[in-house]
């Protein structure tokens, strides 16, 4: 079986921070694997400005953000793994890993989660009617339009408030679609104010709030959506093919499942995965601190 | 114009097993469903139990094929590479009026030939399912009461139809059936077909299906009905089937754990207002609400997805009554109908089509067997069901195993591929045959990803490709680089 001293679970900005400062601890061996067939995790898709103000000082993109980090992969002594799945964890600190190179268990001694969040879905929601096509997270939307460059969709409703929704209603304007306007339960905006300023604001979207969608039409594609407006409790129809949910992300903890849902002392968990950062120079700092820590104590230096 | 011994309407679990049990005998068989793929009507939503059949009524067909196929589930389902687990159920009750229908249907199930049956103390039942409130009455177990795949049950027909030289007619919707030559000149939107013999199996259709060629008989009306689905996880919360019997009247909850470990609550029966695939506040709050009765401490947060079923109620408008007995009409010379097959119609769709197939093939002369026939269907590979070394054999071999597409469901993208060659179009014709799509995250992560195989694989353009049949169409939004 293979041994690494330290296996690192996702190429994110918070995987590769951490796995370039354990590293650059000394001669430890790292591997990281992600499911992805390159690096950078979230970032990629997120070709909006915003990231690396606080920890590059300097306005990026994402793709420009993981590219920085990127750089500083090559040449450091982390072997890195891509489409590679993370099946399973055991307690004898093994690790299952599938992708193209086969089935392969790995025996290492520290673990780092870097493993992101995965986004709530409407599944979760108390929406009924029918489970028509055209109905997309803001991530799987943003990554169709960003990544593979197709469209979704031209009448487009945004259901929750939060960073994603705000910038995905911008994204479907900069595309061409109408924006019908973003949904929000609460009474405000869940997102930043930067965000709902160049979002929503500057591109004249409206942000329903006290609001929420109960109801989906359409057999085949999405027809329309009722809306009910919490205070007054009316609902209204309204039209539209495409129905993006931003309802929040959760910390993708799914491995530690396999150890009863604890993490054990030899595991760490690190960026969203341990709780959500609201912008990612936050993440590389505590992955880089983390990284550090966990290269020291296998150098036996701590 | 092709010629057919039988042609088989409807690519449901009836059709499907209907066209594989007629193989049997030397017939030419063709099926003919108007959707892309088999598997798209009233099939694609049930409760996937198998029942024992101690709920009907002694002397009915009904009952005779339940108790019959409920037996012999597990040699089917090994037949055809089919999973299946026989879990148990526990009927239980909190009250007189429900203890009395339970001893009701321990009597009736053992005059139906049902084995096992045993009735309980509440609080011997409570030792077995702590999670059920507490205050049960009295259960009555049925060990034999199992839970399958539906969706793989009915493709595996499908294919086993196939490789024994069932002729396929997808995307033909029936729009005529008219008597020629002594037998029947079925007109598709897609062509035209003569066979000596016709079978109806379609399903919520099946009464429109027959009045092309013959006076009604028995009308259908939709019996709608929502479901709830929990996260893996939550399928641990009872051990068996769970069916509770209500003090009042109406419909009580079923509790079901599936082979894949989740939950599914259901069903609620509502009158069939609107769409038929959609659900409605009503339903869905009577199960939230009896799930907070039945099982207190069941977490309804892990709710991952709801959804309607439809099922066919047979009404005989001969004789103005309403039906409980499975309805096998024969309205004129070489034409039968399966009309409002509805529970246990999952249990029994393989028995229907053998008890049919024999009288249909008599009636052509044809009855004798056909040494040809070969009843198996290999299973598709599961990597996750592997050992680890023949897994890691398999992904050597062939790496497409070994990446992961759906990380919910840990289902590769061999298995998609593989999906993909059986004959699915459609995103959902990919997610019942392989799963992807089905765990928590509902397809967010894999739905692209699979979308750009299958149009890779079926060489058409993303934006052609459809979620679950005609007009449901992905991506609406144009192609890049137009208007």
């Amino acid at each position: 079986m293979e041994k690494v001293d330290l296996l690192v679970v996702g190429g994110g900005a918070a995987g590769m921070s951490a796995a370039l400062a354990a590293a650059g601890a000394g001669p430890v061996s790292v591997l990281l694997v992600d499911r992805e067939e390159r690096l950078g995790g979230i970032l990629p898709q997120c070709i909006h400005q915003g990231f690396g103000l606080g920890y590059f000082h300097r306005d990026l993109t994402g793709p420009e953000y993981a590219a920085r980090i990127v750089a500083q992969m090559e040449g450091a002594a982390v072997s890195v793994r891509l489409n590679t799945t993370v099946l399973s964890l055991s307690q004898r600190r093994t690790a299952e890993l599938s992708g193209p190179g086969g089935y392969e268990p790995v025996a290492f001694r520290r673990l780092i989660l870097a493993t992101g969040c995965r986004e709530k879905t409407i599944g979760s929601l108390p929406v009924t009617g029918t489970r028509p096509a055209g109905v997309f997270t803001a991530g799987e939307a943003q990554r169709m339009i960003n990544l593979r460059h197709w469209r979704p969709g031209r009448k487009v409703l945004v259901l929750g408030s939060g960073d994603l929704g705000l910038i995905m209603a911008r994204r479907f304007v900069l595309e061409g679609c109408q924006v019908l306007g973003v949904v929000e339960q609460k009474g405000s905006c869940g997102g930043m104010v930067r965000n709902y300023r160049s979002c929503l604001l500057e591109h004249r979207i409206p942000l329903m709030t006290r609001t929420t969608v109960t109801r989906l039409h359409g057999e085949g594609r999405l027809t329309g959506v009722t809306l009910r407006h919490l205070d007054s409790g009316k609902e209204e129809q309204v039209a539209c093919d495409t129905l993006v949910t931003a309802l929040g992300l959760i910390p993708e903890r799914e491995l530690l499942a396999g150890l009863g849902g604890k993490l054990p002392g030899w595991a760490s968990l690190c960026g969203n995965c341990d709780y959500v950062h609201e912008i990612v120079d936050t993440v590389t700092a505590q992955a880089e601190e983390l990284g550090r820590q966990v290269g020291m104590e296998l150098l036996g230096k701590k | 114009m092709e010629r057919y011994d039988v042609a088989v309407l409807g690519g449901g679990l009836l059709g499907c097993f209907m066209a594989r049990e007629l193989r049997r005998h030397p017939l030419k068989v063709a099926l003919v469903e108007a959707r892309e793929d088999v598997c798209t009507g009233i099939s694609r939503a049930n409760t996937a139990i198998v029942y024992t059949g101690c709920d009907t009524k002694p002397g009915t067909l009904k009952t005779r094929l339940c108790v019959a196929a409920c037996k012999g589930f597990g040699d089917l389902c090994r037949e055809l590479g089919v999973p299946f687990a026989r879990r148990g159920s526990l009927m239980v009750s909190y009250g007189p009026n429900a203890d009395q229908t339970l001893q009701r249907k321990m009597i009736q199930g053992m005059e139906n030939g049902v084995e096992g049956l045993k009735l309980m103390s509440g609080r011997a039942a409570l030792e077995w399912e702590p999670g059920l409130a507490p205050g049960v009455s009295s259960a009555l177990y049925a060990p034999d009461t199992g839970v399958t795949d539906p969706w793989e049950l009915c493709y595996a027909a499908w294919e086993n139809a196939l490789a024994n030289g069932v002729t396929p007619w997808l995307n033909a919707p029936v729009t005529d059936l008219l008597p020629e030559h002594g037998g029947w000149r079925v007109v598709t939107l897609r062509g035209e077909l003569w066979a000596a013999a016709v079978v109806n199996c379609c399903g919520l259709h099946a009464d429109q299906v027959q009045e092309l060629a013959a006076p009604p008989t028995v009308r259908i009306t939709p019996e709608k009905a929502d479901y709830l689905i929990l996260d893996q996880g939550a399928g641990h919360y009872v051990n068996h089937v769970i069916f509770h019997e209500p003090e009042e009247k109406g419909k009580g909850l079923t509790m079901v754990p599936t082979l894949d470990g989740k939950l599914l609550l259901g069903p609620s029966e509502q009158p069939g207002v609107g769409p038929l695939s959609a659900t409605t506040e009503a339903g869905l709050d009577r199960l939230r609400q009896l799930a907070a009765q039945v099982a207190p401490e069941l977490d309804l947060e892990l709710t991952i997805r709801s959804f309607a079923g439809v099922r066919p109620k047979p009404y005989n408008v001969v004789r103005a009554q309403s039906i409980h007995d499975f309805t096998v009409t024969n309205p004129a010379r070489g034409l039968w109908s399966l009309i409002g097959i509805k529970t246990p119609g999952l249990t029994c769709a393989q028995a229907l089509g053998a008890w049919l197939a024999p009288q249909v093939a008599d009636q052509l002369g044809k009855g004798e067997l056909d040494s040809t026939f070969r009843p198996e269907r290999k299973a598709p590979v599961r990597p996750r069901e592997l050992t680890r070394e023949a897994r890691a054999a398999l992904a050597a071999r062939d790496p497409a195993y070994g990446r992961i597409l759906c990380r919910c469901g840990g289902i590769t993208e061999g298995e998609v591929r593989d999906a993909i060659r059986r004959g699915a179009v459609t995103l959902d014709g990919v997610k019942r045959r392989t799963g992807a799509g089905l765990g928590r995250c509902q397809g967010a992560f894999c739905g692209d990803r699979i979308m750009a195989l299958m149009a890779r694989m079926l060489g058409v353009p993303p934006e052609d490709l459809q979620k679950d049949g005609p007009g449901s169409r992905l991506l609406t939004g144009g192609r890049h680089g137009e208007g």
